[in-house]
């Protein structure tokens, strides 16, 4: 399991779990990010600015600042299987 | 006649950017504004509509991710809900992103309130090669599902058919089951429930929402009121966070998400081997790290360009006629007080037709395209790392970009911003942010006379004023900005003529209650100039303008009715020195040009703006507010006369 801002970019991600704050977490849950959900990461920015996620389960798209992307953690789905 | 009250309530409930708004404009008229970004409708608007000789109450509420709310906009909701419980419920859901959008279908169904399901952008879903069917979509959530393409008008007359049906037949609507251990848990709360508990829908609702409710709030009351049931409240909580290891609020959202979208997957198919759009294409270059900066440069240089090319020309055109006509009416009127009064009025309306409209609408219109596509959000998030840097973030960038348009939608749209420490800053920098009204003065002043690159300069200036402004603010509030959450919605081609009902939407309401302003301003200047009233007020003003900014003294009277409407200083600013457009330049320099520029855009946010800054963040910010302008358009001012002197 590692934090979303280390993981790779446009390689599938796996929600294993949300850290941090209610509010932070509620909104989530209500932008439909939801643990085991399935993700993916863009995280080129310029100026260490907000990364983009798309969720590939509800295919929607959320900006998250870097504070927040630090506190979802994500496993890193394995293709081979 | 029946009273007004007796008209049967349909609200519009749906996520943000949904299309609720243009599908409530296609039944309303023109009165709901919409656009591609999360949260432009932050208050309700209610329409009267006629339907086939039944009259309809139609309520258009704030976009809301569901009923749990995180922002005053969605607050909005369910106040609106709860107190005046509407007749039906029309839940617009995006058919591309239906799992997710089911979510705030089911919560509705909760409620056990008449609801029937606008599935809206159903182009857009087959476009994605997802493939819905409505009757299955019915089947499951056991309420009336009908497809629509708002933009397109499709299958409105179907929803507005299907929900007068309901509303003669009724409708009964009820819940679907959760897992079986969570349901056994939410009967418990419910029975723990006294009788004289405040219901809201049914029972199992408010045990629900008892439960996922935010710890803050609710929990004080109730362990204050009732304190045995927030015992069992708080045992139910636990027994549901062992049994799925995860916060109760967590394991009902949880629940919830499931059945959307198993009912997602089992009512639609989905084409394999999706192709990628030209939008998504796009969308990878306008949000590049690099590129993307370049573009944001782009369209805003553009933005600018193309509407002072196209203003200027046409101001020219119109000035013409306007001039020959006052000439005339000199030579016939003589100088008595029905040719002050007639001037006046004739400033007033030209000046609104041949000053304000060349450049007011090519404004609004780019606006409302940049909102149709879906550009805020980006801009949002590519100036996300430059907002940090005047402690706010992206999500600010949205009521900032609105208030080039007005200030006064933009004030009201901070409402998206979870934090009031957010909003307080935001509602304090967004006076400083040259308006329509503005920009039609630094465009007609500047840009006209000194040429088109002293108007971007200008702007420049006001940006970075901006930023400095947001920089010494956020010294005063010592909580840090919360970081950014923002849905980025797919780009979608704009309507034209969606764009074109919003271009004329705000038209009309310039029409109704700005140009009568002018207007009147005009006359009532014309008047007081006739009984010399106006060297009154100028003499009283004169140690600031004559004095402190270095400019003629006619101008006094002129700022001070800049406080109704930033154009009428422009237009009566000619009218208070009596020389015709072309002339201007002999009479004033440069200088005093610029600085007359600087000061009307920065003192004392107009009229409107100073009232609802009141109604929206209090009455202390809006003194604040005007403090904060005044004092910066002085010094600003001052400024500007010293550098340009040498």
């Amino acid at each position: 399991m590692i934090s979303l801002i280390q993981a790779p970019s446009d390689t599938p991600l796996r929600i294993a779990g949300i850290s941090g704050g209610h509010g932070a977490r509620r909104r989530l849950l209500a932008l439909g990010f939801h643990k085991s959900d399935i993700i993916e990461l863009d995280s080129r920015s310029i100026l260490r600015g907000p990364v983009l996620i798309k969720n590939l389960t509800s295919d929607t798209s959320v900006a998250l600042g870097r504070g927040i992307a630090q506190k979802i953690l994500v496993e890193i789905i394995d293709e081979r299987k | 006649m029946t009273k007004e009250n007796k008209f049967p309530d349909i609200v519009f409930i749906g996520q943000p950017n949904c299309g609720k708004s243009t599908l409530f404009n296609a039944i309303a008229g023109l009165r709901a504004q919409t656009s591609n970004f999360p949260g432009t409708t932050v208050k309700h608007t209610h329409s009267k509509v006629n339907v086939v000789g039944k009259v309809l109450n139609i309520i258009d509420l704030p976009g809301t991710y569901s009923l749990n709310p995180s922002d005053p906009a969605e607050k909005v909701v369910l106040t609106h809900l709860f107190l005046e419980k509407p007749d039906l419920i029309v839940n617009v859901v995006d058919a591309s992103i239906l799992g997710r959008s089911l979510e705030l279908t089911l919560e509705l169904i909760e409620l056990e309130y008449p609801v029937v399901v606008a599935l809206n952008m159903i182009d857009l879903a087959e476009k994605k090669g997802v493939e819905i069917d409505p009757k299955k979509l019915e089947n499951f959530l056991g309420i009336p599902v009908i497809p629509t393409v708002a933009s397109h008008g499709r299958g409105i007359k179907e929803l507005l058919d299907v929900s007068l049906q309901s509303l003669e037949k009724g409708l009964s609507v009820s819940h679907i089951k959760w897992s079986r251990d969570v349901e056994d848990k939410i009967e418990e709360m419910e029975d723990h429930l006294p009788e004289d508990f405040p219901i809201v829908g049914n029972k199992r609702f408010t045990a629900i929402n008892m439960i996922s409710s935010s710890k803050l709030f609710f929990d004080k009351i109730l362990k204050d009121t009732n304190p045995s049931l927030k015992v069992n409240l708080d045992r139910v909580r636990r027994e549901l966070e062992a049994m799925h290891n995860a916060p109760a609020y967590e394991v009902i959202a949880a629940e919830r998400h499931h059945l959307a979208f198993k009912i997602f997957e089992e009512s639609s198919h989905i084409k394999r081997g999706k192709r990628i759009s030209m939008l998504d294409r796009v969308d990878d270059i306008i949000m590049h790290p690099f590129l993307g900066y370049l573009i944001l440069l782009a369209v805003f240089l553009g933005f600018f360009f193309v509407i002072f090319n196209i203003g200027s020309p046409l101001e020219e055109l119109l000035l013409g006629p306007l001039d020959s006509f006052r000439n005339f009416l000199s030579l016939k009127l003589g100088a008595g007080v029905v040719f002050y009064l007639v001037d006046g009025l004739l400033q007033g309306i030209g000046g609104g037709v041949a000053i304000v409209l060349p450049y007011f609408i090519p404004l609004l219109f780019l606006m409302s395209f940049l909102e149709d596509v879906g550009y805020l959000a980006r801009v949002g998030f590519l100036m996300d790392t430059f907002m940090h840097r005047i402690g706010l973030h992206g999500k600010s960038v949205s009521p900032f970009i609105l208030g080039f348009g007005c200030n006064v939608p933009a004030i009201v749209s901070t409402r998206i911003l979870e934090s009031r420490r957010d909003r307080i800053i935001t509602s304090l920098l967004i006076p400083f942010i040259p308006c329509s009204a503005r920009t039609t003065i630094i465009l007609a002043l500047v840009a006209f006379y000194l040429g088109p690159f002293w108007a971007l300069g200008f702007y420049l200036f006001n940006i970075l004023l901006l930023a400095v402004l947001g920089r010494v603010i956020t010294l005063f509030f010592k909580t840090p900005s919360p970081g950014l959450i923002l849905e980025i919605p797919s780009l979608k081609m704009p309507s034209l003529k969606n764009m074109m009902r919003k271009t004329y939407f705000q038209l009309k309401s310039f029409l109704k209650f700005a140009w009568p302003i002018l207007i009147a301003g005009s006359v009532v200047l014309g008047l007081l100039q006739y009984f010399n009233f106006d060297k009154f007020i100028n003499l009283v003003l004169s140690p600031l303008v004559e004095k402190g900014l270095g400019l003629p003294q006619e101008l006094g009277v002129t700022l001070v009715f800049g406080f109704l409407r930033k154009e009428l200083s422009l237009i009566m600013m000619l009218q208070a020195l009596g020389v015709s457009y072309q002339d201007l330049m002999t009479i004033i320099s440069r200088e005093q040009l610029i600085v007359f520029t600087v000061f009307i855009s920065f003192f004392i946010p107009c009229l409107s703006t100073v009232a609802i800054l009141w109604k929206e963040v209090g009455k202390r910010v809006a003194f604040l507010s005007m403090g904060l302008n005044t004092s910066v358009a002085v010094v600003i001012s001052l400024l500007v006369r010293l550098i340009l002197a040498k």
